[in-house]
């Protein structure tokens, strides 16, 4: 489903060259819930940009449903990204003028085909991150934890092969963030493909497989025996908030 | 429309900040606004000016005695212009198709039973009809046996035979010119006013032979109205005329001419007076404000393609193409002058009317004008919106985003 195989990402500023990705192989199941993890410098965000298909490594293959996007020119890229690939950003990205609906329907804008049933798609994916009472409200008028629940909705819209979210948490409150990692555990459950970056192994627990980074390679690719349960973490901060 | 999808995320994000927007806007609306009263009073000018040589005839030439600075009535005591000169202008000028010498007094008074009135009497040959083409619209022409004869006929304009006669009909009635009677035989056609502003209408017509020895006691003429074949020859014509009667009268430079000529293409100069002018200042205040106004759109655009580099990234890693970024941009920026062109061709039309109203400048509002504004504001959308445009476009997503 998708498959990396010898990555290596090398930047030359001047005449220093810094290598970032020194060769990384994984292959990630449709259905997975992977978190790739490492220190700041390890290689985890331009990873990141290669899964996402933003950037192409120096060298190496990634085939994402059978497709090697390193053969693959910028318009076809952004047609991959569109339609097999959902983002959702640390820092939420969200169109501050466009209301919640219009937000999460932004991907549909660049399809091939502009669905008819566009706008109840739209609800119906606000609805799953329960913000059927928020769809008319705009970014500003929004928690964090609420923004990112929009990201995510606006991440599902066009029903992608994965979801790739980076640091999902990375800006929210413990209890928010707990409730978007229970958002992203619930699409496990229903079958969805998920991408994790992040930092923090505590957050990084609550997939079933974490991929370790370490200066640029592979460090440590192991299954998670018992995963976090986000949703129950998300329940007890409510009652200690309740209680204080 | 994927494009018409675009086109809508260019437009919310110009809603989002209405006064910069308007900044993008002003260039194009006074730009298009000063072009919309050019074409205004351009148009409005030409009716004018088609009006007062339609009024004049359109192959008309007007020899007048006296060496008159303007288009002006002439010159008392002024007796050099003679019907041998008429005569000499028939026989030697090509390109003449009826002469018709006349010999005009104003302010003459006329006496209808009770009713007494100034007006100016025309003394005109058998030709002068078709000269002029102004005919009888009732009642005869004055004819050459009339001329030969030296009878005293008159034709009467629509409001000389209202004044002296009411609704009564005039023909065959005697007026009195001066102290000699009249007979009326007819009624001229209505005309509309002399280039000077003068009323046509007002106007009487009698044999030439009669007003020369009869009434004004005189043996010069004071006009020679030609009527040329071709009217774009007309001013060579009026060369050719102006040769044969400076050797007739014996005048070399620096004497001045003792006839003025003028040609229904010096009345149309005339009509248009400063309108031209105006159109040539407007025309540049039209041109810089586009222009002005082109750089000021493209400048905010490069700010705004800055400020918005977040945005620009987002929309590349949801699945826009360049062309996609490229094309909101552009939308942008032919948004904003389009509207520009709306405002501006609003702002034009209500000046316009003001303009109208305020001065007795002539105008006329058509739709040239928004046509030709839709032009200018897409040329200048798009030449000012491609730069900005292009730099969004070629933004790359991994740097855009961080």
């Amino acid at each position: 489903m998708i498959e990396l195989e010898g990555i290596e990402k090398t930047y030359v500023a001047g005449s220093v060259e810094t290598r970032v990705l020194k060769g990384i192989s994984f292959r990630i199941e449709a259905g997975e819930f992977v978190a790739i993890m490492g220190a700041s410098g390890t290689g985890k965000s331009t990873l990141m940009n290669v899964l996402g298909c933003l950037d192409k490594p120096t060298a190496g293959h990634y085939r994402l449903e059978g497709t090697d996007m390193v053969n693959l020119d910028d318009d076809a890229l952004s047609h991959l990204r569109n339609h097999k690939i959902g983002f959702v950003f640390q820092l939420f990205h969200l169109l501050d003028r466009a209301t919640a609906l219009r937000n999460v329907m932004l991907p549909l804008i660049y399809a091939d085909q502009y669905p008819e049933d566009a706008k109840e798609r739209g609800e119906k994916a606000l609805a799953a991150v329960g913000l059927s009472d928020r769809m008319t409200y705009r970014p500003n008028q929004l928690s964090g934890g609420q923004q990112q629940r929009v990201a995510i909705a606006r991440a599902l819209i066009t029903n992608p092969a994965i979801l790739l979210a980076d640091e999902p948490t990375g800006n929210l409150d413990s209890r928010s963030g707990a409730e978007v990692m229970a958002i992203f555990q619930r699409l496990h459950r229903d079958g969805r493909t998920i991408m994790l970056v992040t930092h923090d192994r505590a957050v990084a627990e609550h997939a079933n497989r974490v991929i370790v980074l370490k200066d640029g390679i592979v460090a440590e690719d192991q299954p998670v025996a018992r995963p976090r349960d986000a949703e129950a973490e998300a329940r007890a901060l409510a009652e200690k908030e309740a209680g204080q | 429309m994927k494009i018409l999808r675009i086109a809508r995320e260019g437009m919310q994000a110009l809603g989002a900040n209405k006064l910069r927007t308007f900044f993008m806007m002003a260039g194009t609306i006074i730009g298009i606004a000063a072009l919309t009263v050019i074409m205004a009073v351009g148009k409005g000018t030409e009716k004018k000016v088609m009006k007062r040589v339609n009024a004049f005839g359109t192959h008309a030439i007007m020899i007048t005695a006296g060496g008159a600075k303007g288009f002006s009535p002439p010159q008392e005591g002024i007796t050099t212009l003679r019907l041998e000169d008429a005569e000499a202008v028939r026989t030697q000028i090509g390109g003449v198709d009826v002469i018709g010498p006349f010999a005009v007094k104003r302010g003459m008074s006329i006496k209808a039973g009770a009713n007494q009135v100034q007006t100016t009497v025309m003394a005109v040959g058998p030709d002068w009809h078709d000269a002029w083409e102004w005919y009888a619209a009732d009642g005869d022409p004055i004819t050459a046996e009339d001329n030969s004869t030296m009878a005293r006929v008159c034709l009467l304009g629509t409001l000389s035979a209202s004044d002296l006669f009411g609704s009564q009909n005039p023909i065959g009635e005697d007026i009195q010119i001066g102290n000699v009677r009249f007979k009326v035989k007819g009624i001229l056609e209505l005309r509309g006013t002399s280039p000077t502003g003068e009323e046509f209408n007002r106007r009487l017509v009698i044999p030439l032979t009669t007003g020369l020895r009869r009434l004004f006691n005189q043996d010069y003429i004071t006009n020679i109205r030609v009527k040329v074949k071709d009217s774009g020859k007309i001013e060579s014509v009026a060369e050719e005329i102006r040769q044969l009667l400076h050797e007739r009268h014996h005048i070399t430079p620096p004497k001045e001419d003792d006839f003025a000529i003028f040609s229904a293409a010096d009345i149309a100069k005339m009509a248009r007076g400063i309108s031209g002018t105006l159109t040539y200042l407007l025309g540049a205040l039209a041109g810089l404000s586009l222009l002005v106004g082109g750089v000021v759109l493209m400048n905010i655009l490069l700010i705004s393609v800055g400020e918005r580099t977040k945005e620009i990234g987002l929309r590349r890693a949801l699945g826009a193409t360049r062309q996609d970024v490229f094309m909101q941009f552009l939308t942008e920026s032919l948004a904003v002058t389009i509207s520009g062109m709306v405002l501006g061709s609003v702002l034009g039309w209500a000046v316009s009317i003001v303009l109208a109203r305020v001065t007795q400048f002539p105008v006329v509002i058509s739709w040239e004008p928004f046509a030709l504004a839709l032009a200018f504001a897409l040329v200048v959308g798009v030449f000012f919106g491609v730069q900005p445009a292009r730099r969004a476009a070629r933004l790359k997503p991994v740097e855009a985003l961080r």
